[in-house]
């Protein structure tokens, strides 16, 4: 088994041979799993029902014991104090919630603070700033879980695994029960709530594309709690360790890794362009030359718009471009785009090219993006 | 037989008797309370049995399931031949009658707190003991006085019965009318048993109310636009 120790930075969480069999059962339920996890990394634990990616989360936080290895948690053996104090150091976050039904959504989320021994007044505080970091209304705090909506329930529950603030953030499965549209925004509130904390976050999900998008470094775990492997979500898409790992991301691979790249991450082509001081002979050369219907018209370098092949050839060579009226572009693309969705922009484009705009205002032409270019892009 | 001239009821008869109506009152509302009392204490060692060693719980409701079967007049009947007329054998047939009530609400209440609840206390640090005092108590609690008004209900009315060996309540004027066919004590200790049971029930409703505030979130206004 290789051990792929975290690039960089401390290690949160060390798992060395760590194993659960249950006992009357023969098999192993994890098996000898050994990685580390960085500090401030997100780290999605991921696999098909029964690879013990939960038991692996449970045994972090003891709500399960192993019965071989050891885990190490922020350098410590995690026996080496109880339980229940190791448990408040260390944020947790379950699919069903869990909120206490007969608490306040702000009583709710000082649980942890309460255990911990902190004055009320310091708990209110902690919690009213809390309820804003997740995005929820500051008015919720008085009302009762049953009140809220499963995604607010579901921020509720992150704010209470974070009032302690604790160092390291288990999450088993968190937004398998919201419905897609409300666990996009979850995600999305994920990341960015990781931005501002920069906790160690493990994130036991059965979606690969779940743990692609969240994790710094996916573990995937085959049947018998074996580590698969261990990367970054790119290393992982582009060069899978195994025919099981590669038969898990499922044939959506490259599309997959499309959505880690970015326009930036890939070199820009020159398309037809020509500036608007041209004359429309000097344009239709242009686009003659590249072999396009048409031409994209700046300003310098600024984007104006586009005009086709025929309408240049109605007008007279020697008349100015700026007398030609110009068509808005449509197909375009920004440096961040995801080069999945900017993909989805070149194909159903006619010129099967996407115009890349950046600069200050959003309308300096970079450069183009086209199929191959996409392609290049997950060579790289 | 009573006599066709005697009225269903005369209220002389009630006038001059308050004194005896309060004695009964309080004779009927003690029984209950003390037989429900230490029904409950006894329900609660058995659940909390019952709640650690699952194999216990068949076992307990069984034997429960026993004593509530037998009819409360056999029951009372041969325990006045081992502790004699008195308050102490009806007692002791009341509180056997709770238990199966009782046994089976505590058991349910903590059943039903959702494991999701149990598992995050868990995983936030909870010790096994304040987990049950300050999580699973205060949810369990408004099932746990359902059982007791279920409980005490069935305890009034089984009270009337009681006054057959002696233990006075609202039975005693129950006994007293039917030996002396006069229509008046009946009708007094019948319609004030079933009047002791409608308040004490509508008491622990409102207990119950008061005790899961959160229950009422149902209230549409206080509904928050879902997101």
């Amino acid at each position: 088994m290789s051990i792929d120790v975290a690039a960089g930075g401390p290690v949160a969480i060390s798992l060395r041979k760590v194993s659960k069999t249950y006992p009357g059962s023969a098999d192993a339920v994890v098996n000898e799993l050994s990685f580390d996890i960085a500090a401030g990394e997100i780290v999605a634990l991921v696999g098909p029902s029964g690879c013990g990616k939960t038991t692996t989360l449970k045994m972090i936080n003891r709500l399960i014991e192993p019965t071989g290895g050891t885990i190490e948690v922020l350098g410590v053996d995690q026996n080496s104090l109880p339980a229940h104090e190791l448990r408040r150091k260390i944020g947790y976050v379950i699919q069903q919630v869990g909120l206490f039904p007969h608490r306040t959504i702000r009583g709710n989320i000082g649980v942890v603070c309460e255990l911990l021994g902190w004055e009320k007044r310091a708990i209110a505080e902690r919690a009213a700033e809390l309820v804003e970091l997740v995005g929820l209304d500051p008015m919720l705090l008085d009302r009762y879980p049953s009140e809220l909506s499963g995604g607010q329930q579901q921020r509720v529950g992150v704010a209470r695994a974070l009032a302690a603030d604790p160092p390291i953030l288990l999450m088993d499965e968190p937004y398998s029960a919201v419905d897609p549209i409300v666990r996009e925004r979850l995600q999305d509130e994920l990341l960015d709530l990781q931005h501002k904390v920069r906790k160690t976050i493990v994130f036991v999900t059965h979606d690969v594309d779940e743990a692609i998008r969240l994790g710094d470094r996916v573990a995937i775990l085959g049947a018998g709690g074996v580590l698969a492997q261990y990367a970054a979500p790119d290393d992982l898409l582009r060069d899978p360790a195994s025919e099981f790992v590669s038969a898990f991301l499922g044939r959506e691979r490259g599309l997959r890794r499309l959505s880690l790249l970015s326009v930036a991450d890939v070199e820009l082509s020159d398309g037809p362009t020509v500036d608007i001081a041209s004359s429309v002979g000097q344009a239709v050369a242009t686009a003659e030359r590249c072999g396009s219907a048409w031409v994209a018209v700046c300003d310098q370098h600024r984007l104006r718009g586009w005009i086709s092949l025929a309408t240049l050839k109605s007008a007279a060579p020697e008349a100015p471009l700026a007398s030609v009226e110009l068509l808005r572009l449509r197909s375009w693309v920004t440096p961040s785009t995801p080069l999945r969705q900017a993909l989805d922009v070149i194909v159903t484009s006619r010129s099967r090219l996407a115009a890349v705009l950046g600069g200050n205002d959003g309308d300096t032409l970079l450069g183009f993006v086209t199929i191959d270019d996409v392609a290049g892009g997950l060579e790289a | 037989m009573i006599a066709a001239s005697e009225p269903l009821i005369r209220w002389d008869w009630v006038r001059d008797h308050f004194d005896d109506i309060w004695q009964r009152t309080v004779e009927h509302v003690q029984l209950t309370v003390l037989s429900v009392a230490i029904g409950f204490v006894v329900s609660a060692l058995l659940s909390a049995i019952a709640l650690r060693y699952r194999r216990a719980y068949g076992p307990i409701t069984w034997v429960a399931g026993v004593l509530y079967t037998i009819p409360s007049l056999a029951l009372i009947g041969t325990l006045v031949v081992y502790f004699g007329f008195g308050n102490t054998p009806v007692v002791i047939a009341l509180v056997s009658y709770t238990l199966l009530i009782l046994v089976r609400n505590i058991v349910a209440a903590f059943d039903g707190v959702p494991p999701a609840v149990r598992e995050a206390a868990i995983g936030m640090g909870y010790t096994p003991a304040r987990r049950v005092l300050q999580v699973e108590l205060p949810l369990a609690l408004p099932v746990i006085v359902a059982g007791l008004r279920i409980a005490s209900v069935t305890v009034i009315g089984l009270v009337t019965v009681a006054a057959l060996v002696g233990s006075g309540g609202y039975g005693a004027f129950i006994d007293d009318g039917l030996n002396r066919f006069f229509p008046t004590p009946i009708i007094v200790g019948t319609t004030l048993s079933v009047l002791l049971a409608v308040v004490v029930d509508v008491m622990f409703v409102v207990m119950e109310r008061l005790l899961s505030p959160w229950r009422r979130g149902s209230n549409p206004l206080r509904k928050v636009a879902t997101s």
